[in-house]
C-alpha cells in the first residue's frame, strides 16, 4: 500500500520537465502544492468472497471518491467509483495524485463526475500523476471525461502502468482544443502527457509522451490536428489472443463529412493496442470510443455495456 | 563526401517501399495540393525530430564513447515510442538494411556487432539508430546525423509524392528546400533533450496509420 509519503515524493517528478521550466513562478494567491492543492486518491479494489469490491480507500482533497457503486446492468459485479475534484478543475499549483490496484481476479471501473477542465493560469503550471497496478486476471476500466484545457493552461500528467499478461485495462484520455464555443481553441501553454506500461518484472513494453505546445505553430499543420478540435486514445492493454480479436471487430474510420476519424493500431511489445480518434466535437469522440470500449469488454469479460445514461 | 552519400535517396534501404502514412493522407483529402502536402511533410520531419532525432543523437553519443549498450538502450527506447506495426515494420527493416550495407563498407565500427544483436533478436534495429551508428563509426558530428536523417524523412515523402499527386519535381524540390531551412532549429531543439523527453504529437497521423494499414487499395508498404 502506497502511504502519503510516497505518494507525495511521486508528485514533484514532473516538474523537472523542460516544457514547464518557464513556469515554476508562484501563484499569487496560495503557493504550488500548499495544503489544500495536493490532492491524493488511493483506491484498492479486491475480490473477496467471489465479489469485487473497493477495500482501500484514502482521499486528500480537492479529490474525492465516496463509495463504488454497482450501477452497471450488464455489469452488475462492478464497482464504480467516480473521482470528484472539489476544487471544480484544476487551478494553477494543484499537484495531483491518484493510485489505484486492482487485486488477482478483480473487476473495477473508474470515471470522473464531469469534464476535467484545466483551468486558465498566469503563473506556475498543473499536474497529475496517475499509477495504476493491476494483479493477475484483473480487469480495469479507467475511463476520465474529457479534459478541456483553459487559456494559458499548463498541464503536465503521468500514467504509470503495470501489470501481467493475463491482466486487462481499457484506459480513455481525450482533450479538446480549449473552450471552442468561447472562441478559445488551443490557446493553452502546454499539454504534456506521458504514460509508461510495465510488467510487474519492470519490462517496460511501451511507453509514449504526447507534447503539445501550440505557440510554436504545429498543431494547426495537416497530420497534427488541423480541422479537428477533439483528439481521444483508448489504451487497451491485454494478452494478444484477446487483442486480435478486438482487431477483427473494429475497422478504421475517416468520415471527412462528419469530422471524425478513428484507427486502431498494435502497441510494441505486444502491449495490446492503441485506438485513437479526432473529431471537431467531444460527443463524436466520446461515442467512437464508447464503441471501442464497447468490444473490448465483450472480448475481454464476455459482457456488453449498458445503454449510456441520458445525462451523460 | 561520406554525408552525401548515406543521404543520397538512392541509397539501398528501401525508403521507396513506404510512404510514411502519405498514401492515406491523400486517400482522405488531408493532403490535396503542394500547400497541404508541405503541412504534412512538415509535421512528419517535426515529429521526427522530437523521437527518431532523440534516439539518434544518444545513439550516436554513445557509439561515439564506443558504448554499445548505449547504443542499445537507444534502439529499445524508440521502438518502445512506435504505436503502428507499419511504422515499426518501416523503421526496423530500413535499419536492418541499412546496417546490412554499412557491414560491408570499410571502417564499420560498431555496425557488425550491433547487426549480430539485430538477427539475434536482442534489439529492435531502428533505421535512425543505424544512420548514427554510419556517421558515428567515420567521426562525422552528430548534427550531420541529424539533418541527414531529417532530409531522409522529407526525401522518401516527396518520392511518394511523386508517384502519387499531381505535383511536379520543381514543386517538389521548392518545398524541399524549405523543410530544410527548419533542420537546423530542430537539431538545437533535440540535443538538448533526454531520452525520456522523446515525445510527439500528431493525432491525425496517427489514425491515418492505422487507416493505411487496413486500407484496401495500396501503393506502399505496410
Amino acid at each position: 500500500m502506497m502511504r502519503d509519503a510516497e505518494l507525495l515524493a511521486q508528485l514533484g517528478e514532473l516538474g523537472g520537465l523542460p516544457e514547464l521550466a518557464g513556469y515554476q513562478d508562484h501563484p499569487a494567491q496560495m503557493p504550488a502544492g500548499a495544503p489544500g492543492k495536493v490532492g491524493l486518491l488511493r483506491l484498492g479494489f479486491e475480490l473477496r468472497n467471489d465479489r469485487s469490491i473497493l477495500a482501500d480507500l484514502y482521499r486528500k482533497t480537492p479529490l474525492l471518491v465516496q463509495q463504488a457503486l454497482y450501477w452497471d446492468e450488464a455489469m452488475p459485479q462492478l464497482p464504480i467509483c467516480m473521482v470528484t475534484s472539489i476544487g471544480g478543475g484544476i487551478l494553477q499549483g494543484d499537484r495531483l495524485g491518484i493510485y489505484v490496484t486492482v487485486g488477482a481476479g478483480a473487476c473495477a471501473h473508474v470515471t470522473t463526475q464531469g469534464a476535467n477542465r484545466v483551468h486558465a493560469m498566469d503563473a506556475n503550471y498543473a499536474s497529475q500523476v496517475q499509477t495504476l497496478v493491476l494483479d493477475e486476471d484483473a480487469y480495469l476500466e479507467y475511463m476520465p471525461e474529457v479534459t478541456i484545457p483553459y487559456r494559458h493552461a499548463r498541464y503536465a500528467s503521468l500514467t504509470r502502468i503495470v501489470l501481467p499478461a493475463s491482466a486487462t485495462l481499457v484506459c480513455s484520455e481525450s482533450v479538446m482544443s480549449g473552450r471552442k464555443h468561447h472562441a478559445e481553441r488551443f490557446a493553452y501553454d502546454v499539454l504534456s502527457l506521458r504514460t509508461e506500461v510495465r510488467r510487474p518484472d519492470g519490462t517496460l513494453l511501451f511507453t509514449e509522451k504526447l507534447l503539445a505546445e501550440p505557440a510554436g505553430g504545429s498543431l494547426a499543420l495537416p497530420g497534427v490536428m488541423a480541422g479537428f478540435d477533439v483528439f481521444g486514445n483508448l489504451l487497451i492493454l491485454t494478452s494478444p489472443s484477446i487483442a486480435e480479436r478486438i482487431c477483427a471487430r473494429v475497422s478504421p474510420r475517416f468520415d471527412r463529412a462528419e469530422g471524425v476519424a478513428s484507427g486502431l493500431s498494435r502497441l510494441p511489445g505486444e502491449a495490446g493496442l492503441m485506438f485513437r480518434v479526432v473529431g471537431q466535437e467531444s460527443h463524436q469522440v466520446r461515442e467512437r470510443i464508447r464503441e471501442c470500449w464497447q468490444v473490448v469488454r465483450e472480448e475481454a469479460t464476455g459482457h456488453t455495456l449498458p445503454a449510456e445514461f441520458r445525462w451523460r | 563526401m561520406r554525408v552525401l552519400q548515406f543521404g543520397d535517396s538512392t541509397l539501398p534501404v528501401g525508403a521507396f517501399a513506404f510512404s510514411n502514412a502519405l498514401e492515406s493522407a491523400l486517400q482522405t483529402g488531408i493532403v490535396h495540393d503542394v500547400t497541404t502536402l508541405e503541412g504534412f511533410v512538415l509535421a512528419a520531419t517535426r515529429q521526427a525530430a522530437s523521437l527518431d532525432g532523440v534516439a539518434l543523437l544518444h545513439a550516436h553519443r554513445a557509439a561515439c564513447e564506443g558504448s554499445l549498450e548505449g547504443v542499445l538502450l537507444a534502439d529499445h527506447a524508440l521502438l518502445s515510442r512506435r504505436v503502428g506495426e507499419e511504422q515499426r515494420l518501416m523503421t526496423t527493416r530500413m535499419g536492418k538494411k541499412l546496417a546490412e550495407l554499412g557491414a560491408k563498407l570499410p571502417d564499420a565500427g560498431m555496425v557488425p556487432t550491433w547487426l549480430d544483436e539485430i538477427r539475434q533478436g536482442r534489439t529492435p534495429g531502428c533505421y535512425a539508430i543505424a544512420h548514427a551508428l554510419m556517421f558515428a563509426d567515420r567521426r562525422l558530428p552528430e548534427e550531420d546525423a541529424f539533418t541527414v536523417h531529417q532530409y531522409g524523412v522529407a526525401s522518401m515523402m516527396l518520392g511518394a509524392a511523386l508517384r502519387m499527386m499531381k505535383i511536379d519535381h520543381y514543386d517538389t524540390q521548392q518545398l524541399l528546400y524549405r523543410v530544410n531551412g527548419t533542420a537546423n532549429d530542430a537539431y538545437q531543439h533535440s540535443r538538448q533533450l533526454s531520452l525520456d523527453e522523446m515525445s510527439g504529437f500528431a493525432p491525425v497521423f496517427d489514425v491515418l496509420v492505422a487507416h493505411h494499414v487496413g486500407a484496401h487499395v495500396r501503393m506502399f508498404m505496410n
